[in-house]
């Protein structure tokens, strides 16, 4: 055990090696657009953390993070144009968002949650497509199908974040607390009796796990961490409209999810980098990345249905295996 | 509202309900064939749409011999569409597995179709059509309904007629609900499994590209077409999950809400259908058709 502890520390070791790479090199070989791009990455995996919470740990596919980010990026536009006569300090409202969007979570995952598997899916589905439907149309909220534009600059600690290259280590540094925030939720009772639920939800439901509460605080987690991620899009780009929400947005975090490896902390952030910042950077590929992508995802679901980080670890329990039984082999042909 | 309004309102929204249903059912079939709910269910409607419109106005075949042709298309097409999206995937260790795999299916299609026939929305035209060539309009009385509607409607109505009766009334129909039912008892009794799943998907993927057939000359053939799944979803749910005449009343019964919502409110009618949705969750989750059964995880 204690040697299976040890090598767990190394594999933490190497990841946040490269979390470190990550934010060292990134900055000094890209700018301008291209950082946008990677920042539009780290926002990405912020609601894509919310959706490990719920589908990797709980196991419940859920669409509604794109709402709920779509709600936090409202909520901020509004609150930092003034336009409905209410002005706040965009990092009042920042921090608001989070807040204000578990509560809405909590009330809306009350509701959804009395609803089982598959009637759940459905049901994340119709807020979707009610949630864009509203973003599109109602003007005195959402600004319609113009969007809102205008919002006005982050600005923390007296300093301005203008650049992309600011924004870059503003939303890494986010990230990553989102990250260790999730990574640490696993290891809670919470985390534990999700995965209980995941497994078996009756058994976890005999073992005096209380299923409907756990369901819905994880919902809460997973809206609050989408409306964080949705408020930072709109202060970053300063503009948000619905095109943004929609359910092809919503499955594209599911496969950026599935493509890092639903269950690892780490994994979210490579399918998020993967998923957006690909098709940017191999732009003569353009025409057929998405073809690429698409067969990818089949073939992954078929050859390592818990992605990218679910088959490195699968390789290396198998290689420890292979090198223990090699032991006793050994030990086997010493004894007699 | 008036008379003729109502009609015509029907009329439409019993239409798209038809389309709707034919999702729907396709998808019932293939949830009580395989388990897996299918997320590529519209852009398999959308690849119809534009096989029967290259048959048509790109190769210009002659009715008949387009019909074969694209028949034949939609049963490879569904052939390829098991044996990439649900046989290697069928004893996968992640149930979500199969469903995201669907997910990339959807992608793939719709990608695969703007790389053969560009991104530009193509235009089909009307199966009825006037001298000039426009859509014809079919009048009874006062009352002004699009033969296309109507014609939709019908053929929608026929097609579910036919695999009610290939599944309910043939033999084989009888071998593919056991395989269903029980795979392994099934393939027992020796009944090929592989080869009645075989013929589910193709007899999907044949209901589901006729929709897009007949809804192809009312909105233009593009990718936005995948998205008509959203609706069959939320008809399926309301008619009672895993109930086929649950399921097509069930997407009439959208297709009449759509229809009806854009007198009062037309950019919110996606807001009414899946309010409905909701609330029908929230009521009768069960739907209107449908059992109290658990749901399997």
């Amino acid at each position: 055990m204690v040697n299976g502890q040890r090598k767990i520390s190394l594999g933490t070791l190497v990841v946040f090696a490269l979390v470190a790479a990550f934010v060292l090199i990134v900055p000094s070989v890209t700018s301008g657009y291209s950082m946008m791009i990677v920042n539009l990455s780290l926002i990405y995996a912020i609601a894509t953390y919310g959706l490990s919470v719920m589908l990797g740990m709980g196991g419940m596919l859920s669409f509604a993070a794109v709402s709920f980010m779509g709600g936090g990026a409202y909520w901020v536009a509004n609150l930092c144009t003034g336009r409905l006569g209410v002005s706040m300090e965009p990092w009042l409202a920042l921090l608001l968002a989070p807040v204000v969007f578990a509560v809405v979570g909590f009330i809306i995952g009350s509701i959804l949650l009395k609803l089982n598997g598959t009637y759940f899916t459905f049901a994340t589905i119709a807020l979707v497509q009610v949630a864009w439907c509203l973003f599109q149309n109602y003007r005195p909220l959402f600004g319609g199908p113009d969007g809102i534009s205008g919002i006005a600059t982050l600005e923390m600690f007296g300093l301005k974040i203008t650049s992309y290259t600011q924004w870059f280590y503003v939303l890494a540094a986010i990230t990553l607390i989102v990250a260790l925030l999730v990574e640490r939720i696993r290891r809670t009772q919470l985390g534990r009796s999700l995965a209980a639920i995941r497994d078996n939800q009756t058994a976890a439901q005999i073992l005096g796990v209380d299923v409907y509460h756990t369901k819905v605080i994880a919902f809460t987690i997973a809206a609050a961490l989408g409306a964080l991620s949705g408020a930072l899009y709109c202060l970053q780009g300063r503009f948000v409209s619905s095109d943004m929400f929609t359910f092809e947005r919503a499955t594209q975090f599911i496969i950026m999810a599935m493509l890092g490896g639903v269950n690892d902390t780490f994994g979210i952030f490579l399918g998020s980098v993967l998923i957006t910042v690909l098709p940017e950077s191999l732009r003569v590929l353009q025409k057929y990345l998405k073809i690429v992508y698409g067969t990818a995802i089949i073939l992954l679901m078929i050859f390592m249905p818990m992605g990218i980080m679910g088959a490195i670890k699968d390789g290396f329990k198998k290689m420890r295996r292979k090198k223990r039984e090699a032991l006793m082999n050994v030990a086997r042909e010493v004894k007699p | 509202m008036n008379f003729n309004v109502f009609v015509a309102l029907t009329v439409n929204g019993l239409a798209m309900g038809v389309i709707y249903a034919l999702l729907a059912m396709g998808l019932i079939l293939l949830i009580r064939a395989v388990g897996v709910m299918n997320f590529a269910q519209g852009d398999l409607l959308m690849l119809g749409a534009y096989i029967t419109c290259w048959l048509t106005v790109d190769l210009e075949l002659p009715f008949w011999l387009m019909v074969l042709v694209a028949l034949l298309c939609f049963a490879v097409v569904g052939l390829i569409f098991m044996f990439s999206v649900y046989w290697p995937l069928r004893n996968a260790s992640y149930p979500a597995a199969t469903v995201i795999a669907t997910m990339g299916a959807s992608m793939v299609l719709k990608e695969l179709v703007t790389l053969l026939w560009g991104s530009l929305p193509r235009s089909m035209p009307s199966l009825v059509r006037t001298e000039d060539g426009s859509a014809a309009v079919l009048q009874i009385g006062s009352i002004n309904l699009q033969w296309q509607y109507v014609l939709t409607i019908l053929v929608g109505i026929v097609i579910m007629a036919l695999v009610f009766f290939l599944f309910e009334k043939m033999y084989v129909g009888k071998m593919m609900q056991a395989a269903a039912q029980d795979a392994y008892a099934a393939s027992m009794l020796g009944i090929p499994t592989i080869a009645t799943i075989a013929v589910t998907y193709i007899v999907v993927v044949i209901m589901v590209s006729v929709g897009g057939y007949m809804i192809a000359p009312i909105f233009m053939v593009s990718t936005t077409l995948g998205s008509l799944q959203l609706r069959a979803f939320a008809g399926v749910v309301i008619g009672g999950f895993g109930n086929i005449k649950g399921a097509i009343i069930g997407s009439l019964l959208v297709g009449l809400i759509e229809s009806f919502s854009t007198l009062q409110f037309s950019s919110y009618k996606d807001v009414t259908v899946f309010m409905v949705l909701i609330i029908f969750l929230l009521v009768r989750p069960q739907g209107i058709f449908g059992e109290r059964i658990a749901d399997k995880a």
